[in-house]
């Protein structure tokens, strides 16, 4: 979900640099605040772990074969801020590195994979699994739900950058993305479940540290991220969800981007999708199948978990036998 | 897959690598953005960009193999996404100019990573005063990386060699264990790193 | 004054197994000291002390003094560019991307900066034969040159105390006889804790036998070490050269 050089314009580079950026300056100052010096190191490391993870072959069918993004892995294992640091690090040494992902689209990867991906993730991780109740089966649950959703979402921010620039269509990117992105949602829940299933089975504790810090804090931070994220997805996504075939141009006059130029050129497609039903229709199967996709993905999340978790069942019919009179 | 990584050639000598650090940053990034700020079909300034890259590659004595293998392995995503831009009008010219620009800012950027080590972009960032967590972190993620892949390597050779079915559920299981493992591990050797910070007088 | 003194030291891990018990030694300035025992005697948890490394919160009255110093807070900063501790796995200790910046990370964090530090950096890489390693990464160093790296930045550090850890681990024939040449050759307090028993017969003249967090023996090495029941009995082994020093 890299997105290179060349395919954001300007406007696009520079909003979703600047989300970014306050982003990634408040998970900083977070972090400084409330992470010990022990800790630091960690963060450092876990990108080089992020990093590495990212490269281990997980075999699909054919041949082919599935990657982790990590991003809820690493929101799960040190925090929603500290996974912002770790995924931006990451990020930005892929783009500086090995040129994977454009310098200038790096805001807007920041913002779909460090911002989006791990914040979205957590705050579901932490509503699923207050929702199931906080046993390893309703973590587990809310992990796998988080990371399927996280991917899902990042995929549809990425679609709307490409779009606002002009680059692809919505009728087009957003299909393209949800539909591909919810199926490699799956890959990426059953990955990050099973890999946090094993750490919970070898080193509970380390599962452990990221429960209960200060709840204020927290969620003061999640809200700040929560601004910035809806902000994003405003500008990136509201004009082309919008009922209306010239949202794009409403929201250039809104923005005070009528440079008429810029206008005709991003609308100058003599076949407006409202005259191709085809495509239309495309977009409407697109949403019923996200919202069908979401359903089944819950589903399946609670039964990957109950699948992993078989012991926590006859624990509490233990339990319930050993408190019988 | 370590050595494709690490750009061997980023200690040669060469009127490029000689350059300091941030007019190395700083011409790759306003060669990039000049390529992305060109108006769409401006081939002219494609070619003149595409040039100056190539004069650019000469100079810096970087294997013209080498630079080429980085910029088509990146290819496949940048071919992905411009495809769907073929749906647009005028669509094969929009493919081509997206797929230009695209290429010459990998060309760039395969450039500055090839003749410029990590640790002096590193410098670059601190002398832009970015927070220290955040230089701090990716200099420990670019020095760990390459020990991390390795021992990703290990442990999975050790696994495979007590594999001896091919089930699909073992498939997803064992990299998955491996993930875990790494991690551990991770975080063992993060509070020995932090040990060895602590001793030579690091305090945040 | 005694460079290290350790006055019944105890210490217990948080699951509370007891890992040292009531440790007791001194070294005097200038003398090299091994501390061998065998796996899980707690040396390297008796080392890691000696840093205030452990325990991990504030002590009231510490065991350990260093040149008369107690290790506690606030003479943290002070004891810590005094006693340079070498770690086990040189990759923990070696941590940042290049060679010249891992040396100056230490003479950094005390306030050296410009010509006069990077001075010293290619000082100190120089006493440890590296001179021009500067800038090669350390993913690309051999094992025995990353432990020379991080000795390099000990001696930036202007460390009167070395502690190591197990420092010949690990290395191939070659890179042990030039780490122990090096050693020999450095003049300061030395106290290494080693599995390398011949090391130890070739460079300390005193020995500490530590086994179970107990001492259980102390003394010159060519006594101790020759005393083949006792080393047997604490997991070791008298040492080959001294079955040909001593053929007895």
């Amino acid at each position: 979900m890299h997105i290179p050089d060349g395919f954001l314009d300007i406007k696009t580079a520079m909003i979703s640099g600047a989300l970014a950026a306050v982003g990634l300056g408040v998970a900083l100052r977070k972090v400084r605040q409330q992470i010990p010096a022990r800790r630091v190191p960690l963060i450092g490391l876990a990108g080089a772990f992020i990093f590495a993870a990212q490269m281990l072959n997980f075999p699909v069918a054919g041949g082919t074969s599935g990657h982790l993004l990590g991003a809820v892995l690493a929101a799960v294992l040190l925090g929603p801020g500290a996974a912002v640091i770790v995924l931006s690090s990451v990020l930005i040494l892929q783009c500086f590195m090995f040129a994977d992902g454009g310098v200038t689209a790096l805001g807007a990867n920041l913002f779909n994979m460090a911002l989006v991906a791990p914040v979205v993730g957590y705050g579901i991780y932490r509503a699923v699994s207050g929702l199931v109740g906080n046993s390893l089966r309703g973590r587990l649950c809310g992990i796998a739900f988080a990371a399927w959703c996280s991917t899902v979402a990042a995929s549809i921010a990425c679609a709307g950058q490409l779009a606002l620039a002009g680059t692809v269509q919505w009728s087009a990117a957003f299909p393209a993305m949800a539909n591909v992105h919810m199926l490699i949602g799956i890959g990426e829940a059953l990955i990050t479940t099973l890999v946090v299933a094993a750490l919970a089975r070898l080193r509970p504790d380390l599962l452990d540290e990221q429960t209960e810090p200060a709840r204020p804090a927290r969620y003061g931070e999640l809200a700040a991220y929560g601004l910035l994220i809806s902000i994003g997805l405003a500008v990136f996504i509201a004009p082309f969800a919008s009922p209306w075939p010239d949202g794009l141009e409403r929201v250039a006059v809104k923005l005070g981007f009528e440079h008429k130029a810029l206008v005709t050129l991003l609308g100058s497609s003599p076949l407006p999708d409202y005259a191709v039903p085809g495509l239309k229709s495309v977009m409407l199967s697109t949403i019923i199948a996200g919202c069908a996709g979401t359903l089944a993905a819950f589903v399946l999340a609670y039964v990957l978990a109950r699948f992993l978790t078989p012991a926590e069942a006859g624990k509490r019919i233990a339990r319930a036998r050993e408190s019988r009179p | 897959m370590n050595r494709q990584l690490l750009s061997p050639y980023q200690h040669r000598s060469s009127p490029i690598h000689g350059l300091p650090p941030v007019w190395k940053c700083a011409g790759a990034l306003i060669i990039i953005f000049i390529i992305v700020l060109a108006p769409r079909f401006a081939w002219a300034v494609y070619a003149g960009m595409g040039g100056g890259l190539v004069f650019i590659a000469l100079l810096s004595r970087i294997p013209p193999r080498y630079l080429l293998k980085r910029i088509l392995c990146l290819e496949p995503f940048v071919l992905g996404v411009a495809v769907l831009s073929l749906l647009q009008a005028d669509g094969l010219y929009f493919f081509l100019s997206v797929l230009t620009k695209s290429t010459l800012c990998l060309f760039s950027m395969v450039l500055l990573a090839g003749s410029t080590p990590f640790s002096e972009l590193l410098a670059v960032l601190r002398r832009l005063r970015v927070p220290a967590l955040l230089v701090t972190t990716l200099a420990l993620t670019y020095r760990y990386l390459f020990l991390l892949l390795e021992e990703t390597a290990r442990m999975k050779r050790a696994r495979q060699s007590r594999t001896f079915t091919s089930r699909r559920g073992q498939a997803w299981r064992s990299p998955a264990l491996v993930t875990a493992l790494l991690f551990i591990r991770t975080s063992e050797r993060a509070e020995r790193v932090y040990n060895a910070m602590a001793a030579r007088g690091w305090r945040t | 004054m005694n460079a290290l003194q350790v006055e019944k030291l105890s210490y217990q891990y948080p699951d509370h197994t007891e890992a040292l018990r009531e440790i007791t030694f001194s070294i005097a300035e200038g003398e090299r000291v091994g501390l061998i025992g065998p796996n899980g005697a707690g040396k390297s948890t008796l080392l890691l002390h000696l840093n205030g490394l452990l325990p991990g919160h504030r002590i009231a009255c510490p065991s350990v003094h260093v040149f008369g110093t107690p290790v506690m807070e606030p003479h943290l900063p002070a004891i810590r560019a005094q006693v340079g501790l070498l770690f086990q796995d040189p990759d923990d200790q070696l941590f940042c991307p290049t060679v010249r910046e891992d040396v100056a990370f230490g003479p950094q964090q005390l306030g050296l900066q410009g010509a006069e530090l990077w001075a010293r950096v290619a000082r100190s890489l120089e006493q440890v034969g590296l001179k021009g390693f500067e800038e090669r990464v350390p993913y690309h160093l051999s094992r025995g040159e990353k432990r020379r790296v991080c000795l390099a930045g000990l001696l930036a550090c202007q460390a009167r105390v070395l502690v190591l850890d197990e420092p010949t681990s690990d290395l191939d024939p070659r890179g042990r006889r030039e780490l122990k040449k090096l050693l020999g050759e450095l003049a300061m307090t030395q106290l290494i804790a080693t599995h390398d028993l011949e090391l130890v017969a070739e460079i300390c003249p005193r020995v500490i036998v530590l086994d179970q967090g107990i001492i259980v023996a102390e003394g010159p090495t060519g006594e101790v070490l020759a005393d083949e029941p006792l080393m047997l009995a604490h997991g070791l082994e008298k040492p080959h050269i001294l079955r040909h020093l001593h053929p007895h």
